[in-house]
């Protein structure tokens, strides 16, 4: 039970490093965010974030099985999480919203 | 590098597309062979009391016939009358419901080669010791894993090498195509199916390609590790008076004799060994089941028996041996923790071979296979469109004719493969020789699927698309949906009966064929949709093929 809960945890976090990696590039968040321009603060935090997740999807797939196990599961989950992101942008973008809901909108573009 | 990455990958592409998909099918092949042979449709088991269960009937095997045959004529004449056993082994994994019990024969009488041997080989139902009818193909693991690595090419396993060389292959044309591609990080996450075919092909191509890049790397390289003797025979060939010295050195080092004495001895319990096996694993904290065993120089004073420890929750496949004395039953040599060299070897070998627990991993490991087997699809593709619409009347013959082997290698490749499933629930279990009948369904009906794509491949030139792709695809769609009801009505295994009684190994091999059978059938109307909406263009096509600057 705990290596299952432990395993759905690793896919998630490298399903959401994964969207923020992507939606830290300008095409993507234009994608999701229409006009409402990236700034560079925000591709920076996304960026960060985006690593980040990826490293605790390692340690959580650490946590669940030996080493030698978790970095085969680790690298898949990024293979699948990249493939299903890129799926998702490809076909229904906006589902991508709530993974960047905590970036505010910017205004200064809209205004000018 | 483009050239390199074109055509190279065209002509091996064809190969790795088996490679790849027919891996894929492996990772369930056991799964595949509860599907195939519904006597052995029962769960898993441990290996079986050795000294009750498995003596007795390894005492009775003999020799297989074909490997008879071949011995004769690598002696050029008759065998001895008595063949003296060398070695007994069983193996069984985590997913094994069936035994594997192999014995090997010393072939006395071939100078050319002191160790020649044959083999034995049976399957049991572990729980009551019966025997498995020889005449059923074990489709999964007897027949889809080797195509995977051997193309059942067994000529001067010829096989072998072509899969090896394209594995090479696909390193280089995994790094012409880095090269190729540029924006590996710019363009990772990008697909837009709804640009231009030739646009969106490619961003397919290269997004399978990259992102699952670490895959492909580990799966061709480990491929290659895994049959190097093959490759590079040093210890068979120039180096073989050296592999033999080393060999009898070890042997000397170890404890365990490298030939035996002459004199004969009796087994003692070999129960009592796996015991004992056990037990050491369970005082290193890494308890656990026996996964492979062997007796070697049987009935001889030297006899020794090791025990491996099933690698289930490990990447490398078995370790921990443990040796014994086959006369005294005492051990003779625990092995040590491998050196960093072979953790290497056999973390590469585990990682691809996978006897490990990880339902999750195994999955990963097909979307890694399909992946790869998009990859090549979508260079096929890429290749066609690209010629059919820069050539006209010129490239289109080539156009066509790659078009033929891409939709053989593509969607006749999945004809034949539903073909032989469903030709194994529709063949009678009695008939004699019935894995050679589904075989032969299989090979015919692949080669039927050329015939009709190679038939329909006209369009091609004329700048369309082939109306061979929808069609093979309706084949697919109808012929996986066959191989559900014909499960059913078969067996009584119906989907409802095996997902309430937890039966995963039937249940999610039917569940993966209506999934395919789905996903045939939806690919099939969007490329009616595709060829309805490139009718409109056909005329200014051939207005541009007809005229003599084209």
């Amino acid at each position: 039970m705990h290596e299952t809960v432990t395993t759905a945890a690793a896919l998630l976090s490298s399903l959401f490093g994964m969207a923020w990696l992507a939606l830290a590039m300008r095409v993507h968040w234009a994608q999701v965010r229409d006009a409402e321009p990236l700034t560079a603060s925000a591709a920076l935090t996304l960026r960060i974030m985006g690593g980040l997740a990826l490293a605790l999807s390692w340690v959580l797939c650490l946590q669940a099985s030996h080493a030698t196990m978790a970095a085969l599961v680790w690298i898949m989950s990024l293979a699948g999480a990249a493939l299903a992101v890129a799926q998702i942008l490809a076909w229904r973008p906006r589902l991508l919203a709530p993974a960047i809901v905590w970036l505010r909108p910017t205004a200064p573009a809209q205004k000018q | 590098m483009t050239w390199l990455h074109t055509w190279f990958g065209l002509v091996l592409g064809y190969v790795l597309m088996v490679a790849f998909f027919f891996g894929s099918l492996s990772v369930f092949d056991r799964e595949i062979d509860r599907w195939a042979i519904p006597e052995t449709r029962f769960a898993p088991q441990v290996m079986p009391s050795f000294d009750k269960v498995l003596t007795p009937i390894f005492e009775k095997m003999a020799p297989e016939e074909e490997e008879l045959a071949a011995a004769r004529q690598r002696v050029g004449g008759p065998l001895p009358d008595v063949m003296p056993l060398m070695t007994w082994s069983a193996y069984t994994t985590h997913r094994d419901p069936v035994l594997d019990m192999y014995a090997e024969y010393a072939i006395t009488n071939n100078p050319k080669d002191p160790f020649d041997h044959v083999h034995g080989h049976v399957t049991i139902d572990p729980r009551n010791g019966k025997l498995l009818p020889h005449d059923q193909l074990k489709i999964g693991s007897e027949f889809f894993y080797p195509l995977h690595f051997s193309l059942h090419l067994e000529w001067m396993n010829i096989g072998y090498w072509i899969v090896g060389f394209a594995a090479l292959v696909m390193l280089a044309a995994l790094v012409s195509g880095i090269v190729m591609h540029r924006k590996i990080f710019r363009e990772m996450f990008t697909f837009r199916p709804k640009k231009q075919l030739r646009r969106s092909v490619l961003d397919l191509h290269n997004l399978t390609g990259v992102v699952a890049l670490p895959f492909h790397f580990f799966f061709a390289l480990s491929g290659l590790t895994i049959f190097a003797s093959i490759y590079l025979p040093l210890s068979e060939t120039m180096m073989r008076p050296l592999a033999e010295r080393h060999a009898i050195e070890e042997a000397e080092k170890s404890g365990l004799a490298f030939a035996p004495s002459g004199v004969t001895a009796p087994l003692a319990s070999v129960d009592a060994m796996v015991i004992e096996a056990k037990r050491r694993w369970a005082d290193r904290g890494m308890a656990g089941e026996v996964g492979f065993l062997m007796v070697s120089h049987v009935g001889d004073a030297n006899s020794f028996v090791s025990i491996y420890r099933a690698g289930s929750d490990r990447v490398s496949r078995v370790g921990q041996g443990v040796h014994f004395s086959g006369v005294t039953g005492k051990v003779i040599r625990e092995e040590p923790a491998p050196s960093a060299v072979s953790s290497v070897n056999d973390f590469l070998t585990g990682l691809h071979l996978q006897h490990f627990k990880h339902w999750l991993l195994r999955w990963f490991y097909v979307l890694g296979g399909l992946m790869g087997a998009v990859c090549i699809a979508t260079g096929f593709i890429f290749f066609v469109e690209k010629r059919k619409q820069r050539h006209g009347v010129e490239g289109a013959k080539q156009a066509r004719w790659a078009d033929a082997m891409a939709v053989t290698t593509v969607t006749g490749m999945l004809i034949a493969t539903a073909s032989i499933l469903v030709a194994n629930r529709v063949l009678p279990a009695e008939l004699a020789h019935k894995g050679e009948w589904e075989k032969a369904v299989f090979w015919l009906s692949w080669l039927a699927a050329l015939g009709h794509a190679a038939w329909r491949g006209g369009a091609v030139a004329q700048g369309r698309i082939s109306p061979a792709w929808r069609e093979q695809c309706w084949t697919v769609a109808i012929l996986a949906s066959a191989a559900v009801v014909l499960n059913w009505v078969t067996t009584g295994d119906h989907l409802l009966k095996t997902i309430s009684t937890g039966f995963w190994p039937v249940a999610g091999f039917d569940l993966a064929l209506l999934g395919a059978a789905g996903l045939a059938a939806f690919a099939a109307r969007a490329l009616r949709r595709r060829e309805r909406a490139a009718m409109p263009s056909q005329p200014a096509f051939k207005i541009l093929a007809e005229s003599p600057n084209a």
